[in-house]
């Protein structure tokens, strides 16, 4: 099941002012804290989290409200995320704030289709993250074949993308996380 | 015993020193009287370093300054206009006409003179500036659209600087005007300044000591502005400004921040500033000025 979150109805039920751009650390622990109770109570294996609506999102909002999520000690079983609808300076500014904390989180931009990786991952694990939204999944030994690499080195590849929750795997193949 | 601190004629940046120079040392024991008579001119980093002069002289519970205004009839209207008096009114004893402010600012006034005290101001700013920055920056200055999304974000950031470590309230102020002598160009200027703390004071227990003797406000803002560290032991902090500087670095833009005695530059090739200054006359706070200026034809 995939749950979304509308950050920009968060913000509005958050602040009392009637702004639609997301600024200051306040806010954005906030915003936050919504986000982190509406998964608590959710069942969803993926969480959209919808930027569409929101106008702006400074470096402090992209700090407390993504990087924050991703470094919190992790529930039982937590959903995986997705981010959506970025803009492209909101999606600079997560970018920006995910390398400095060497964090990653699949993402899609406003108006795309195709999901990207957004933040920080080494270039064997970018190729193989690529690779495996244009095959639609693949076993090491597929991704290993795609890209002319040893097994191993695939192997390595997906286990990084994974410890980042950026696929999902059945122990077999792995897939990438469901954006559309 | 009063000391009369002068207004220089062309109040900005570069003439603040000899403003700050003014004020002895801080904070002064006399009354004072800033005696702007003869100013012909002052930049959002001037208007807003007069008002945060006024606000530390108050918060260090010293007798109200009186506050000569301009006696060209335009410079008045200007800083009128500007909104400059309406908060002077406050922290000063004015002398002479002021006039009335019009309902609406000058055109290039993107943001008149704001007070800066809690997150709700940030958030205030920020809705304030979309639609003129959307005007200036890509109607005037030739940036692309999305420009004004990244300036209004180093905005927010700015500002947040004061609500975050100041530990008092501020200002900022954003225009646009021709900037003849250095770039002969139209440019935006942001201007952000507070009274507060300062970067060293700031930074003091949680970075001076790996600085040793070497730590002062001039090595604080390296260590702000350059490496980017914060007071703050979350490790997402201190990333605000080094962002500021990515986003300037691609418009040639200037950041320049005072802070205590000293003034750390990111120098655009446009300019001939100082990378860093020292052993400036003390000023109380922080005071952040910068400026995006009109892309040239070829870079459009």
């Amino acid at each position: 099941m995939i749950e979304t979150i509308r950050i920009g109805r968060l913000l509005r039920e958050t602040v009392t002012l009637p702004y639609s751009c997301l600024v200051t650390r306040p806010t954005g622990a906030a915003v936050r804290g919504r986000i982190e109770a509406a998964l608590a109570h959710s069942t969803c294996h993926t969480a959209w989290l919808d930027f569409s609506d929101v106008e702006l999102l400074d470096l402090s909002c992209a700090d407390e409200v993504v990087a924050k999520l991703l470094l919190a000690e992790p529930v039982t079983s937590p959903p995986f995320l997705v981010l959506r609808g970025l803009r492209e300076e909101q999606h600079e500014a997560i970018e920006h704030v995910l390398t400095h904390h060497r964090l990653a989180v699949t993402a899609t931009l406003y108006g795309a289709e195709a999901p990207c990786l957004l933040g920080w991952a080494s270039a064997d694990a970018r190729a193989a993250f690529d690779t495996l939204i244009e095959q639609d999944g693949a076993s090491p030994a597929e991704l290993a074949a795609a890209l002319g690499w040893s097994e191993g080195r695939a192997r390595e590849a997906l286990q990084a993308l994974v410890a980042h929750r950026l696929l999902r795997s059945d122990g077999v193949r792995y897939r990438p996380l469901r954006t559309a | 015993m009063s000391r009369v601190v002068e207004v220089p004629a062309q109040l900005d940046d570069r003439s603040f020193d000899q403003f700050a120079a003014g004020f002895g040392s801080w904070p002064p024991e006399e009354k004072l009287l800033i005696d702007a008579r003869a100013a012909q001119w002052a930049s959002p980093y001037g208007l807003i370093g007069m008002l945060t002069a006024g606000q530390a002289l108050a918060e260090a519970k010293r007798d109200k300054p009186l506050f000569t205004v301009p006696q060209n009839d335009e410079v008045k209207r200007y800083w009128a206009r500007a909104g400059f008096f309406h908060h002077a009114a406050e922290l000063f004893e004015l002398h002479g006409k002021v006039p009335r402010p019009p309902a609406t600012g000058p055109s290039d006034v993107l943001l008149d003179v704001t007070p800066v005290r809690a997150t709700e101001d940030v958030h205030e700013v920020v809705g304030k500036i979309s639609e003129g920055a959307t005007r200036i920056l890509h109607g005037e200055l030739g940036l692309e659209l999305k420009a004004t999304l990244r300036f209004t974000m180093a905005l927010s950031e700015a500002c947040q600087n004061i609500v975050e470590h100041a530990g008092t309230s501020g200002w900022v102020a954003v225009q646009a005007y021709t900037f003849r002598r250095r770039l002969g160009r139209r440019v935006v200027v942001i201007a952000v300044s507070d009274g507060g703390v300062g970067f060293r004071r700031s930074l003091e227990s949680t970075h001076a000591k790996r600085f040793g003797e070497r730590w002062g406000d001039g090595t604080a803002l390296e260590a702000a502005l350059i490496q980017g560290v914060s007071r703050f032991r979350d490790p997402g902090r201190g990333q605000g400004l080094a962002f500021i500087k990515r986003f300037l670095d691609q418009w040639k833009g200037k950041i320049s921040i005072r802070s205590g005695t000293a003034r750390l530059t990111i120098i655009p090739p446009w300019d001939e500033d100082v990378p860093l200054s020292e052993h400036l006359p003390y000023f109380p706070g922080a005071q952040v000025q910068i400026i995006i200026p009109a892309q040239e034809a070829e870079s459009r």
